[in-house]
């Protein structure tokens, strides 16, 4: 906890995304206060419905002996009566729209948090996103998000409520009686002390519980996915004994926490009792000499019962306050990142029509220490196809990713048209770029939307033309739902070379000047295969291209090969004079290229 | 006779309630605990409104002391009984749900593969967690704790109140069962909504998933403003899901909140009219107020159970279908056991088909292998060659007949049959616990560690294990040391060794095994092999070069059979994979050096 940021700068920067949401605030507490003085003032109208017409009654029924006519007392007692109905739904009304609107409220602020997080996600670079684990980045806007909301919610507006109901209860208690509510404030801090103590154990217990029961499933997860080899060692028993083991350990936590309830809520009950005796104790000579009237040691009394509630309560929301402030501080510093690639640069917003002229001079990159490409320098010439061939991790990915500014270079530039790529806006830059990266990414919707991607420059005749140039439009006839199938999870309806053809289609719709293609190393069936060559090479037809080429067909086309080994640039030409030379190229091809059938 | 079927709930939670009743001790003395801690909790109330009687007006306080003492007494007797009856009942339902997850997984791990093919792990586990935890929370706290408790508690009240004034009592019910029912109801469309809430957020999840996940193409695209256009179009679903949900509860918790309220006003009313008649007195009075909230939220509970029930009745009838699985796989009436096989294998016109598959995955396999000989499976991908590993180990029922020795799988002893394989699997499956575990899990004795190090440096890891700060009791697995695949793999077979099998089954247990340590360890295998019977499936052909007879599986099918020279002139498949490889290792090589 002390390496964390203070909690009131965490406090004051949540406030600062309430703060929009001010008038939903106050109407809560509007709505809140209402409630609260309906709630007060049911035991006030019991108390002057006893005090005044019943006990007048009595009163002037022993004055009046056998001629007493109740008739005005008991109008009085059906006003009361009257008057308690009208509190009662009120209240009832007033507590229905209370949580709505809070919850609406609380849900707003989140909204914003939310969607400001994610779009803040979206913003930073790949370099950082690589580092951080997706589930991880999943739980900052979900998890983490959710628990902000118990804090707008259920947290705050009532915890604070919760404070004030205290002090006003106890306010009035001390109107009706000061002994017998000194007594009271003498004894409910024991009770604060039991909440708290409780809820401190319970949150720990609990958290033993969850972790072991995390174990338990951890492990039975395990044996199911390993129960090839259980089987067959037969070693039936023995993880059944292990099971048994985590079992018992996940029993006993229980147990733990059954305790402390088990525990807690007598003690709570015990203690309770307690300040009712307390309470007739102290108030027996009053009530005995009548100086506190039955009507009024009732008020009192149910006002002590509404004061345990929120008591009992405190630990909780303490609780909820402490997880809420972890998630914020995690949910901060992932808004406090800045992206070093900048999207947006002043001079240019927007990257001119240009030729397709691509150049890296002298570019050097490192995603740690070690450079992965070292002092690489060539060109694409505009409507030229430029193949990248090596091995894994040769630093030919790296190559694309420098191109479509996922990164910039260490040292060295890449220049488009002359002009430094640093100087462009990365969004409008990529926007010309036509990109089919290896297994490329679907997301669950119509294939419609994945084609098109909302890019204003694909109308349905682009589309229909991408589609028709690649050949996807046949694959697409063959699909039920044509163009609205929904593809599901990362696009597993469709095979790899499918997708790596959707992709193309994708990137052709766009009709850019320059293409960027990572190529599938999967094996195909030859007909997609031969599907995807053919649209491969529409695609590059006077584009400028740049492809990690994966396909015999795709080196034999480039105009120019560059061999990249190690980082380094060693060998570029075309196919047949580098297979002449039978260097390094010659190799990778006899590896790579030449089919195994 | 006419036979009526009893009703679901009888039928479905039966079972659960059963097994409950075994826990008779904790669970008699928690249930005696409920009608006590409810008379002493009455019972306290009794008392003060006795007391407020004798003090208004009166003058007398003398009493006071005794009244506290005897006050005292009831709140310590209520408290320990509220005790024992959340420490049993609880503790008992906790019992009950480590007893059947015991059992559930006992069940699971004995099940055929035929189910494990089918169902994910993931529905499994949920079927052990939250189907049980509804179960247990209904018939444990919810029915012995809550239900049990109204029952005492609401009737005790009523008769207490009965005796006082029966009109009064009869105006304080009638909104308190009106409640009851529209809580049942409400239970049910909170539990949807509260469903519906769930989704939402893991649609939100999905899509962050996606968008970060595919941060390249959206980078590559310029989709961020895309997506967040997307995900604040969910994000706004799912807070108004929660609103939704906000508003239920709250009209839940007025309509509750209601129904208490409107208790006090017969009290008032009837009651006050009762008072200036001299019916009742004030003390009575009390005892309405305070039985009514005592009372109360035990009615609430009641509803709320009510309405969870078809809840637990959908997860018993989804924990009883686990229940009831049963491994086609059985153990002959009489088993064949022997504490040594030697080892010989003999498939006859072995063939085997997956549920649904449109072919075989083995078809018509015919061999011998003598014991002590080592045979070679190889193929393309989807050849049959796991499969055919999976019906030696018993796995699935094969058609046609395997034979161990002299005798059909069929007839050995699980026991026998199991001891004489040793397995190696091809994903270099490893338990996440200490290493010595892992490699003594097959092993029916205790192995010392010289032999296990030695085992270990059969299997070209001496060097790692060396470096691993705990050496032998290193954990591995997620909290622990990672290991990669050949690292892994290699470790299985050390595992296999350890259990000193007459049979060595090893599944493309090489696969992730870099070409010259695989060299290395198949020479190290050979020698660790001798004796015993070896089969081998592998998808570079270097790991069965020198077995006895190789079988070259096609679709199924046995393409051909012999020694590595009689395929290498026998089958085209095998020469040019053959080729292939070598010139892939020759050149990858050479690559390595420049």
């Amino acid at each position: 906890m002390s390496d964390a940021p203070q909690p009131q700068a965490v406090f004051r920067r949540l406030l600062t995304y309430a703060r929009p949401h001010t008038g939903m605030f106050l109407t809560s507490f509007a709505i809140l206060a209402g409630l609260f003085v309906c709630q007060l003032s049911r035991p006030w109208i019991l108390k002057s419905g006893i005090d005044g017409p019943i006990r007048g009654a009595e009163a002037a029924r022993d004055l009046a002996g056998d001629g007493f006519d109740a008739t005005p007392w008991l109008a009085e007692l059906g006003w009361w009566a009257a008057g308690y109905l009208v509190v009662v739904i009120l209240g009832a009304l007033l507590q229905a729209v209370q949580l709505r609107h809070i919850t609406r409220t609380g849900q707003g602020v989140i909204h914003d948090l939310r969607t400001e997080l994610f779009g803040h996600i979206q913003s930073l670079d790949v370099a950082w996103s690589d580092s951080i684990p997706t589930g991880a980045l999943v739980t900052r806007v979900t998890s983490d998000i959710e628990n902000l909301s118990e804090l707008f919610t259920s947290g705050l507006v009532v915890l604070a409520f919760d404070v004030l109901k205290i002090v006003v209860v106890l306010g009035l208690l001390y109107s009706v009686s000061v002994p017998l509510a000194f007594v009271v404030t003498v004894l409910i801090p024991l009770l604060v002390i039991a909440s708290i103590l409780f809820r401190g154990g319970a949150r720990r217990a609990h958290g033993i519980v969850r972790e072991r029961l995390s174990t338990l499933n951890g492990y039975l997860q395990e044996v199911l996915s390993g129960i090839r080899v259980v089987t067959m060692f037969g070693r039936e028993e023995r993880v059944s004994q292990t099971f048994a083991g985590h079992l018992g350990s996940y029993f006993q936590a229980n147990l733990r926490t059954i305790f402390l309830f088990a525990v807690f809520f007598p003690t709570i009950g015990f203690l309770t009792v307690m300040i009712e005796g307390a309470i007739l104790w102290r108030g027996a000579d009053a009530l005995s000499t009548g100086a506190l009237s039955f009507g009024e040691f009732l008020m009192f009394w149910l006002w002590v019962g509404m004061l345990l509630g929120p008591i009992r309560e405190l630990g909780e929301r303490y609780n909820v306050l402490q997880s809420a402030f972890a998630s914020a501080e995690r949910v901060f510093q992932i808004l406090d990142e800045r992206a070093l690639v900048t999207t947006e640069s002043d001079d240019s917003k927007s990257v001119p029509p240009f030729r397709g002229h691509v150049r890296f001079e002298n570019v050097s990159f490192a995603y740690g220490e070690d450079d992965v490409v070292k002092n690489v320098s060539f060109e694409i010439p505009p409507g030229k196809t430029v193949a990248l061939v090596g091995a894994t991790g040769s630093g030919k990915s790296t190559l694309v990713q420098l191109l479509l500014r996922f990164y910039d270079p260490r040292e060295g530039r890449v220049t488009i048209d002359g002009v430094d790529l640093r100087e462009r806006d990365a969004l409008a830059w990529r926007d010309h770029l036509g990109v089919v990266l290896q297994d490329d990414f679907l997301f669950s919707e119509p294939l419609r939307d994945n084609l098109t991607l909302g890019r204003d420059s694909v109308t349905d005749k682009t589309l229909s033309d991408a589609l028709r140039v690649s050949t996807a439009s046949e694959l697409i006839q063959r699909l039920e739902g044509g163009l609205d199938t929904v593809v599901a999870e990362r696009g597993v309806t469709l095979s790899v070379g499918e997708r790596e053809l959707i992709s193309i289609a994708r990137a052709l719709a766009g009709n850019p000047r320059l293409v960027v293609f990572d190529e599938a190393t999967a094996s195909v069936d030859s007909e997609t295969e031969a599907r995807i060559e053919e649209a491969t090479h529409r695609l590059f037809a006077e584009r400028s291209a740049l492809v990690v080429a994966h396909r015999l067909s795709t080196v034999r086309r480039a105009d120019i090969i560059l061999v990249m080994h190690k980082g380094e640039l060693r060998e570029s030409g075309d196919h047949e004079s580098l297979l002449r030379a039978g260097g390094l190229y010659a190799k990778l091809y006899a590896l790579q290229f030449a089919d195994l059938d | 006779m006419t036979y009526s079927p009893p009703p679901p709930i009888v039928k479905a939670l039966l079972p659960f309630v059963r097994r409950f009743l075994a826990h008779k001790f904790h669970l008699v003395f928690g249930i005696a605990a409920v009608p006590l801690m409810a008379v002493c909790d009455i019972w306290i109330t009794v008392k003060i409104a006795g007391a407020i009687d004798r003090l208004e007006g009166s003058g007398d306080t003398s009493f006071v002391p005794n009244f506290l003492a005897g006050l005292f007494a009831l709140a310590v007797g209520h408290s320990i009984f509220r005790f024992f009856q959340r420490w049993l009942i609880v503790g008992v339902s906790r019992r009950f749900e480590r007893d059947l997850k015991q059992e559930l997984f006992d069940r699971l791990i004995r099940l055929s593969f035929r189910f494990h093919d089918k169902s994910r792990s993931g529905d499994v586990v949920t079927r052990l967690t939250s189907d049980i935890e509804n179960i247990r929370i209904t018939l444990g706290p919810g029915t012995l704790m809550y239900v049990l408790n109204a029952m005492v508690i609401v009737p005790g009240s009523l008769w207490v109140l009965m005796q006082i004034a029966p009109l009064l009592t009869f105006c304080m019910v009638v909104p308190l069962l009106g409640v009851t029912l529209v809580i049942k109801t409400m239970a049910r469309r909170l539990h949807r909504l509260s469903t519906d809430v769930q989704e939402r957020q893991s649609d939100l999840g999905h899509r962050a998933q996606e968008s970060f996940g595919g941060m390249r193409v959206v980078k590559a695209y310029g989709l961020g403003a895309r997506e967040s256009q997307a995900f604040s179009q969910l994000s706004l679903a799912s807070a108004a899901a929660s609103v939704e949900m906000a508003k239920a509860r709250g009209v839940m918790q007025a309509l509750i909140n209601l129904a208490h309220n409107l208790a006090f006003l017969p009290i008032l009313f009837v009651g006050g009219i009762a008072m200036i008649d001299r019916t009742i007195e004030a003390g009575e009075l009390f005892t309405f107020v305070d039985l009514a909230n005592k009372a109360f939220w035990p009615v609430i509970a009641l509803g709320w159970m009510a309405g969870l029930v078809p809840r637990a009745i959908a997860s018993a009838e989804r924990v009883q279908t686990l229940i009831d699985e049963r491994s086609e796989i059985e153990e002959a009436a009489s088993p064949v056991r022997r504490d040594e096989l030697d080892g010989s294998l003999d498939l006859e016109r072995v063939s085997f088909r997956y549920p649904g598959a449109a072919r075989r995955a083995v078809d018509n396999v015919s061999v011998k292998v003598r014991a002590g000989e080592t045979l070679g499976i190889v193929g393309p991908t989807g050849s049959g060659k796991s499969t055919l590993l999976a019906l030696v180990g018993r796995l699935y029922e094969a058609d046609g007949t395997i034979k161990l020795d002299e005798w059909p799988l069929r007839e050995i002893a699980f026991e026998t049959l199991r001891r004489s394989i040793a397995y190696v699997p091809q994903d270099g499956f490893l338990f996440s616990a200490s290493y010595r575990e892992n490699l003594l899990f097959g092993s029916a004795e205790p192995v010392e560690d010289d032999v296990l190090l030695e085992l270990v440096r059969q299997a070209g890891l001496a060097e790692e294990v060396s470096e691993f700060p705990d050496g032998l009791d290193q954990v591995i697995g997620e909290r622990g040391v990672t290991l990669s695949g050949g690292q892994r793999q290699r470790s299985c077979i050390a595992r296999a060794l350890a259990a000193d099998p007459r049979i060595l089954i090893l599944d493309d247990a090489l696969s992730a095994v870099d070409t010259e340590t695989e060299t290395l360890l198949v020479g190290n295998l050979e020698r660790a092999g001798r004796g015993r019977t070896v089969l081998v499936a592998a998808h570079r052909l270097g790991t069965v070069r020198h077995a006895d007879e190789i079988l070259v599986l096609e679709e199924g099918r046995v393409a051909a059979r012999g020694t590595h020279d009689e395929l290498l002139e026998r089958s085209p498949w095998y020469r040019r994979t053959w080729d292939h490889q070598r010139m892939v290792e020759k050149l990858s090589g050479e690559l390595e050096e420049l």
